[in-house]
């Protein structure tokens, strides 16, 4: 096999090519509109193409057995498969060339499915004409494919959890349990997070810390895990399989000796609210988050603490502690932890309501958010589960719900929060279990009991007798002698207009985005969606991955869900990180970027725009270069480099000109080049293919992997071959797989622009478009524009272009 | 005689609405009378059109406090919609007797309505009786707002 390998690079190194092209009838549909029987006829005449078939179906077993046997009997050294998208099937014709000792970077595709035979049902003759195109492309492009080996990286076996909420906790469990040693980084004092300070859960309404617990010590016993609390990520460098992380872990000043049992607490006079109970009682300097927590030991506050000056004022504590496990010397420390794989378990704030005035939270007392209601009615809150109102302590008689508070509103956060209908539902069922005879009201907009067991819940509180009033209150005006509140609005379904007395008012307030979700984000080059949470790496199909290779999320921090979706999302995190730590390597596609370091004059601006800072050097060394392992491959970087020194394997500056030197050999007026990136835009044009969409038939698209990779070298060369159109497209500028490369694209098609119109050159002729993977109408309706314009055009603009942009600016520093 | 209400109302808005009732639940006019609720407005445009909405008398109780948009979470400009179905309304003859005859005073005196005691009431405050109006003027701004299309003056 090595021995073949071997020869094959020399193969590509000589003129000795020998291509294969296989084009796809893929039953009727790619046969019923394009003649596959003349495609390969054409293909056959193509330089280096030895043989041309066409067949039935090239990704059955007979038809990838063709191709092996192909390669073995014909010593084909190149594959061109003309059929579906590459993101269907090119790991199968990938796999096949192996097999038969080809090395799989050999092979190249024509979409003549996606791209072609279903956005053009009903002209069989420009399907056909276009098909060919497509074809010789990829056979040209095919010529200049080098053999690529990818790089396998160690994977270390071990683990780091950021957040120690529940989903965190299971996480780490799962991990643990697998035999990986896992680090739980918690910010706070205790692990717990959210559900900890829940009363009951629906839908089943259990005791949210009793069935927690468990979980939460069998963390602080377990042999593989290393809970780290009180501690932040401060510093994360490296790659998957490898990260080199610092945790700065905040002095506790309480030794682990302590028991405790709470002697100290009554010696300190300092006093501050107790954040845990949402700020409805007070706590000392030095405290216990709460009963439960784990570690199961006391903190000094020292922000509070009356030694925080750095001298002992005060050691009331050290002196009520008999155990002597005060210690005020203990430093804040930073730990270096070396982890193969990551997981973001970061959770979730609690929309703040004082923004909206017309509700009075703030001012009116009576006035409390649903998780102030969880630490009232919780035994072990400040009024030990007493219902009692905050004006006068008095038991509340009639208490009102509203719904959506910050959710589903452009003045807060535009999504269903998810949580809030159904923790209404488990409130109100709470009051009426403990006290039947309260009146209770919920104002709300839909009720959203979507989940097992919800609906049930939402019919047991409306059999127990909670009102459900569709339309949220306008206004609610406090009685300032007794703190009633009472609440103006509409009904909308009896279309009268309502004004209800009430003791209480509870606001369902929503969950949003941790307000410093950004640091985490930044440290791991995670993108977010466009509400602000973490996002995955594909929503359907990789929804606990992130785009960082190694970097997985769970819970919350993701997007609003429950506590069973949490676990639900944590295991499945947990099982994506055992998979790479098991397997112990993981192999990286070979599409790097590499610098020549013979061409490169030490600028450093490619390691500028890096969006992994994956390429590392300095003018004192006299060169950049890319570290491998980091680079995810974006091509960024290229056409940063005025030098040429750099290039990406698998989608180089050759492969890609050869590409458009080959679609624009006939006709170049008529058409369009669209360059695309694999994640978004090509799987947009994919999706209108699927869709059936049908659009002009004269544009050609080439796949980047970003946009960033697209050369304003390459729209010149378009131009001056005289293309009609170009179109630039990409992922939506937050939506980038490549943390946010494609800004480079964005500026690089507007400096294009300004050099086009200080040219007096046309510059709707270079279009550039962000399309998703599920906008194939946004796709088609890019095309149809394009077309029109080109409809437009005169030969005479075209030549125009053609020459004033042959004139390069030949002093440096000219936009180019 | 007509004005196109989605020129000065982007009719795209009327899909954000959630129908919670905020605005209504704020609207002091619907305190007082049976004033045609803004949620009930967006309501109808969307289901019915807004061809319904014009013939509406309730439509004039609006005191145009821009409360509901305040109020509004989708930020709908409620009130542009408010004030471009009157528009329509009055140019379909939908629109209050007395408001009628205050654009027709306006447009003849200068003053909306006539009251015989100001005068009166200034001296008993020790300020001087009000000046004349130019009509003229007053005129030609009623005209350039287009209200004489709705009220012959
Ligand atoms: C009022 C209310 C009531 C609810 N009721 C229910 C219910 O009845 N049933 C139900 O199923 N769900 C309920 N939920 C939802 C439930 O709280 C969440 O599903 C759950 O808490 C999500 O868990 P998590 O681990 O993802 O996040 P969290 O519980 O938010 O935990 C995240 C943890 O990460 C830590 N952290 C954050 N940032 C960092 C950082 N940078 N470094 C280190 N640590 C960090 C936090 O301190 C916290 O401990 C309710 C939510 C609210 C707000
Ligand atoms: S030293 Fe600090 S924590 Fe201890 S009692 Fe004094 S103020 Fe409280
Ligand atoms: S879950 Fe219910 S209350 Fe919460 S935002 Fe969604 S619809 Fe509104
Ligand atoms: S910019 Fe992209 S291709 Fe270039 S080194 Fe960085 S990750 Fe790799
Ligand atoms: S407040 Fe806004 S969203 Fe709510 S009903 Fe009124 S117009 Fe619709």
């Amino acid at each position: 096999m090595k021995q073949a390998l071997d020869d094959l690079h020399k193969g590509s190194n000589s003129k000795d090519l020998r291509i294969g092209v296989y084009v796809c009838h893929c039953g009727k549909n790619i046969g019923g509109t394009v003649r596959c029987e003349e495609v390969a006829e054409f293909a056959g005449t193509l330089p280096n193409v030895i043989l041309a078939k066409d067949s039935l179906y090239t990704c059955s077993e007979p038809g990838q057995e063709q191709i092996k046997t192909d390669i073995r009997e014909q010593k084909l050294n190149r594959v061109v498969v003309a059929s579906c998208t590459p993101r269907l099937h090119e790991p199968t014709f990938r796999a096949a060339c192996e097999s038969a000792g080809l090395n799989p970077y050999l092979l190249e595709m024509a979409n003549i499915r996606e791209h072609c035979s279903w956005v053009h049902l009903h002209d069989r003759d420009a399907a056909t004409d276009k098909a060919k195109d497509l074809v010789a492309m990829a056979v040209a492009r095919a010529a200049l494919l080098e053999p690529q080996f990818e790089l396998t990286v160690p994977v270390k076996r071990s683990a780091m959890v950021i957040g120690g909420g529940v989903a965190g906790i299971q996480a780490a469990l799962d991990m643990a349990d697998a035999g990986y040693k896992v680090y739980l980084v918690e910010r706070t004092g205790s692990i717990g997070g959210r559900m900890a300070q829940i009363d009951k859960t629906f839908p089943t309404m259990d005791c949210s810390i009793c069935i927690l617990a468990p979980k939460m010590s069998e963390i602080g016993r377990h042999p593989n895990v290393g809970l780290l609390t009180l501690s932040e990520v401060k510093e994360v460098e490296g790659h998957i399989g490898n990260f080199k992380v610092k945790v700065l872990r905040k002095a506790r000043y309480v030794t682990d000796g302590c028991t405790a049992c709470g002697d100290c607490i009554h010696a300190c006079p300092q006093l501050a609210p107790d954040e845990f109970n949402a700020g409805l009682s007070i706590r000392h300097a030095i405290y216990i988050p709460f009963a439960q927590a784990v570690p199961s030991r006391y903190a000094v506050d020292m922000n509070l603490c009356l030694n925080n000056q750095g001298i002992v004022a005060c050691d009331r504590c050290f002196q009520a502690c008999t155990r002597k496990c005060i210690d005020f010397a203990e430093q804040d420390q930073i730990l270096d932890l070396e982890v193969g794989t990551i997981v973001v378990a970061t959770g979730v704030d609690v929309y703040d309501p004082t923004a909206l005035t017309e509700l009075g939270y703030g001012r009116f007392p009576n006035v409390i958010t649903t998780l102030e209601f969880e630490r009232l009615i919780n035994a072990g809150g400040p009024s030990s589960g007493e219902l009692i109102r905050p004006s006068d302590r008095r038991r509340p008689e009639r208490v009102a719900f509203l719904q959506c508070i910050g959710s589903r509103s452009k003045r807060s956060n535009p999504y269903c929060s998810n949580v809030c209908c159904m923790n209404t539902i488990k409130d109100a069922l709470l009051i009426k279990e403990h006290w039947p005879e309260t009146e209770i009201f919920v104002f709300y907009i839909d009720i959203r009991a979507f989940g097992k067991g919800f609906e049930d819940l939402f019919q047991r509180a409306r059999r127990e007798g909670v009102t459900f009033i569709r339309g949220i209150p306008g206004e609610i005006i406090e009685d300032i002698n007794t703190g009633d509140l009472t609440l103006l609005g509409e009904n909308t379904l009896l279309g009268s207009s309502y004004r209800y007395r009430m003791d209480m008012v509870i606001l369902s307030v929503g969950i949003r985005p941790r307000s410093d979700a950004s640091v985490i984000q930044r440290l791991l080059n995670l993108s977010t969606d466009t509400d602000g949470f973490y996002m995955e790496a594909h929503p359907k199909l990789r929804p606990v991955d992130t785009t960082t290779g190694g970097v997985f999320l769970a819970g919350a921090a993701e997007g609003p869900k429950d506590i069973k979706d949490s676990v639900t999302q944590a295991s499945a995190a947990a099982s994506r990180a055992n998979i790479l730590m098991s397997r112990g390597e993981v192999r990286i596609p070979a599409v790097t970027a590499k610098i020549n370091p013979d061409k490169c004059s030490a600028c450093g601006l490619c390691a500028k725009i890096c969006p992994y800072h994956a390429i590392e050097g300095s003018k004192e060394q006299g060169y950049y270069r890319v570290i491998e392992a980091m680079c995810q491959g974006c091509g960024a970087c290229v056409p940063e480099c005025k030098f040429g020194a750099l290039d990406q394997a698998h989608f180089t500056e050759a492969q890609i000109v050869s590409q458009i030197n080959q679609a624009l050999a006939h006709s170049p007026e008529r058409k369009i080049i669209a360059f695309a990136c694999n994640w978004c835009s090509y799987a947009g044009a994919d999706f209108a293919g699927v869709s059936r969409i049908q659009y002009p038939d004269n544009v050609r698209i080439i796949r980047t992997m970003c946009s960033a990779r697209v050369a304003p070298d390459w729209i010149e060369l378009a131009f001056l071959k005289g293309a009609g159109a170009v179109l630039v497209s990409g992922c939506h500028p937050s939506d980038c797989h490549y943390n946010n490369a494609n800004q480079n694209t964005a500026k690089r098609v507007e400096k294009f622009w300004k050099r086009m119109e200080k040219l007096g050159l046309n510059k709707d002729r270079l279009r550039l478009a962000w399309v998703s993977a599920a906008e194939g109408t946004q796709f088609a309706k890019v095309i149809k524009e394009m077309e029109q314009g080109i409809n437009k055009l005169t030969p005479l603009q075209i030549e125009e272009t053609k020459q004033k942009l042959a004139k390069r600016p030949s002093k440096k520093g000219e936009p180019v | 005689m007509t004005v196109k209400i989605w020129n000065f109302f982007p009719r795209e808005a009327l899909y954000e609405c959630y129908q919670c009732a905020r605005c209504t639940g704020s609207c002091p006019a619907i305190e007082v009378a049976p004033a045609l609720g803004p949620r009930e407005t967006i309501l109808k445009c969307l289901n019915l059109g807004h061809d319904e909405i014009v013939e509406d008398e309730r439509l004039w109780v609006c005191c145009t406090c821009n409360v509901c948009e305040d109020r509004c979470p989708q930020k709908i400009p409620i009130s542009d919609l408010l004030v471009a179905l009157r528009n329509s309304a009055a140019r379909r003859g939908n629109i209050p007797d007395k408001l009628e005859i205050a654009i027709e005073l306006l447009a003849k005196t200068g003053r909306s309505m006539i009251v015989h005691q100001l005068d009166e009431m200034r001296a008993h405050h020790g300020l001087a009786p009000l000046l004349p109006v130019p009509i003229d003027e007053v005129r030609e701004i009623l005209k350039k707002t287009r209200l004489d299309e709705v009220v012959e003056f």
